[in-house]
């Protein structure tokens, strides 16, 4: 569609606009991180973000759901109460997650409460401006990105790029004011911003390409890394938490007091946590640490590339700073594989 | 559905996790529709030996405790354990890192050998009697406390979580205490709690108890990572983690 170029007073009374129209979640400081919140003022708006504690998956997959509502004697109804919302400041990478989400979510079981949520979202993302500690998104080829949202903002010196892409983007934008459309050169920087991007947000440097790792996970299976990086595994799940390309979730019921009604909720679950494997019965099949944390890496690299052809880890880094025992660095243990097959 | 009748009864401890029963406010009466409560020293005068329930407070301390309890256990279909007093022997075991000699002469000074003070080192209830239900916690979450009384009055077994604070505490998105340069106890501790502390700014004093399985062997590397020792580890353990069994 179009690009329009914003001056910084105009970008913010744009967004101003959006949060007085509709609900508005946006990229906010907490203490000395950033979070998507509901976004309140303009100006609390952080586009120059490193990276968020939790991606923007909460929205889509909420920590916990209400999936319905059941009554003993009368049966259950399904609870639908996402209303409409827009998503401001999503990065590249985090976009190619939810991309992913969408593809697998859609597949065998097409799950109408992710999807209700989801076609209810108007997605607008935002090129990197400030690179994270510990972000590899460069070696993922997810530094960038060229689908899946509906609004695309790059800031060229002190100006924003708006490139909307959608019907639903169109509808944001039309309360956009005193803007001009992009021109040849402001194009071109944002090409710059993209190349510069794609060098700049490799913190760690994979040694293969990402389509290469399902054949190197193939004949790793047996190898030691598990055994000893698991040894400092706490199964606290929190690699699998922050993580924006983790979508497993426990399915659990609770009662009200009158023992009559009660609902059916999903909460987050993690594979490394002791009794995600554990089956009715007693069996767990990933009892031991080492085959949980193998199984992460296993699913990142390989299970999901087969499913829909792209590995689903898309270098944001989040894994390697919320693992208190540092551990989860996945760039570490998959050179690991590749320096020791040699 | 006959209600099921209920008995509290407290050993060493504050009495503060039956406090937060009381705190159910007015949904206090329906948690009274589902169990009949026969004794109940916080609210009530009633005494019975007739219960299907017995919910144990407090830790055992003394020999005339642990017959106490073995009586209670003998008379109850279900035992729960309530608090961490009862559930791991939670701050009472603060007491268990020293000679009970020197304790008593701590506390009670020249009267420290009178019989009826007698004491020995603390133990958590399921270290005297078999229990079926625990409700973790200082004090207890008592919303965990009312899923669990639901659970046994339509007979299906509770859930309660395996897994480690940060897992409740990375879904409320907090900043971890650990970029804090804190050490927090997070991730050996048991979930339920919402994580209520470092969701307040607090690091996790673990009362809830140790999780299942906790990796014991990794907290000396990961506390030099921190370019902390195990001592200082030790110490942040001292109040609700000491000579805690796993």
């Amino acid at each position: 569609m179009t690009v329009k170029k914003l001056k910084k007073a105009a970008f913010d009374k744009w967004v101003a606009a959006c949060i007085g129209n509709q609900r508005v979640f946006g990229v906010q400081a907490k203490e000395d991180r950033f979070v998507f919140a509901p976004l309140a003022n303009a100006g609390d708006l952080r586009l120059d973000y490193d990276v968020t504690i939790l991606p923007p998956k909460k929205y889509f997959l909420p920590p916990r759901e209400t999936l319905l509502k059941f009554d003993r004697k009368e049966g259950f109804e399904s609870v639908f109460d996402s209303q409409p919302f827009v998503l401001f400041g999503v990065h590249p990478y985090d976009m190619v997650a939810i991309s992913q989400t969408d593809k697998l979510f859609a597949m065998d079981q097409y799950d109408t409460h992710y999807f209700d949520r989801r076609q209810k979202a108007t997605i607008v993302a935002c090129d990197v401006q400030n690179a994270s500690k510990e972000v590899f998104a460069g070696c993922m080829g997810t530094a960038t990105v060229d689908d899946g949202f509906d609004i695309l903002i790059t800031k060229i010196d002190s100006e924003y790029l708006v490139d909307i892409r959608t019907e639903k983007g169109q509808a944001l934008a039309d309360t956009i004011k005193d803007a001009e459309d992009a021109d040849e050169m402001s194009l071109k920087l944002r090409k710059l911003v993209w190349a510069d991007n794609t060098k700049l947000l490799q913190k760690h440097k994979l040694n293969v390409r990402p389509d290469v790792l399902p054949r190197l996970l193939d004949r790793s299976y047996e190898h030691p890394v598990w055994e000893e990086k698991a040894q400092r595994c706490f199964s606290c799940g929190s690699c699998n938490l922050v993580c924006p390309t983790c979508y497993c979730f426990d399915v659990r019921d609770d009662v009200e007091w009158s023992l009559q009604k009660g609902q059916r909720y999903r909460v987050w679950d993690g594979c490394l946590l002791s009794e995600f494997a554990a089956v009715a019965g007693g069996h767990n099949f990933r009892r031991n640490r080492a085959d949980r944390y193998r199984h992460r890496y296993y699913r990142k690299g390989k299970y999901i590339p087969e499913k829909i052809g792209e590995v689903a880890c898309v270098g944001c880094g989040r894994c390697i700073t919320a693992c208190t025992a540092n551990i989860a660095n996945p760039v570490e243990v998959y050179n690991k594989l590749v320096d020791e097959g040699k | 559905m006959s209600k099921l009748k209920v008995a509290f009864f407290d050993f060493a401890c504050c009495e503060g996790c039956q406090l937060q029963i009381y705190n159910l406010e007015e949904e206090i009466l329906d948690l009274l529709e589902l169990v009949e409560p026969v004794e109940w020293r916080e609210a009530m005068s009633d005494q019975s030996d007739d219960y299907d329930v017995a919910i144990i407070e407090g830790s055992i301390t003394r020999i005339e405790d642990e017959k106490r309890l073995k009586a209670i256990r003998e008379n109850a279909k279900i035992l729960i354990a309530l608090g961490s007093c009862a559930t791991t022997g939670g701050v009472n075991k603060l007491k268990n890192n020293f000679e009970v000699q020197d304790v008593k002469e701590y506390v009670y000074g020249k009267d420290a050998d009178m019989p009826h003070l007698d004491t020995y080192p603390t133990k958590a209830v399921n270290e005297v009697v078999k229990v079926n239900y625990m409700v973790h916690g200082c004090p207890i979450n008592i919303k965990e406390f009312s899923y669990i009384v639901r659970c046994l009055a339509i007979g299906k077994e509770p859930k309660i979580p395996d897994y480690s604070v940060c897992v409740e505490c990375k879904m409320k998105e907090n900043v971890c205490r650990f970029e804090y340069g804190e050490i927090c106890l997070g991730p050996i501790t048991r979930a339920g709690c919402d994580a209520k502390c470092p969701s307040s700014g607090m690091w996790c004093f673990g009362c809830r108890g140790f999780v299942d399985n906790p990796n014991v062997n990794a907290a000396e590397d990961v506390m030099a990572e921190y370019g902390k020792t195990l001592d200082d580890l030790r110490g942040k353990m001292l109040l609700f983690g000491s000579k805690q069994e796993y």
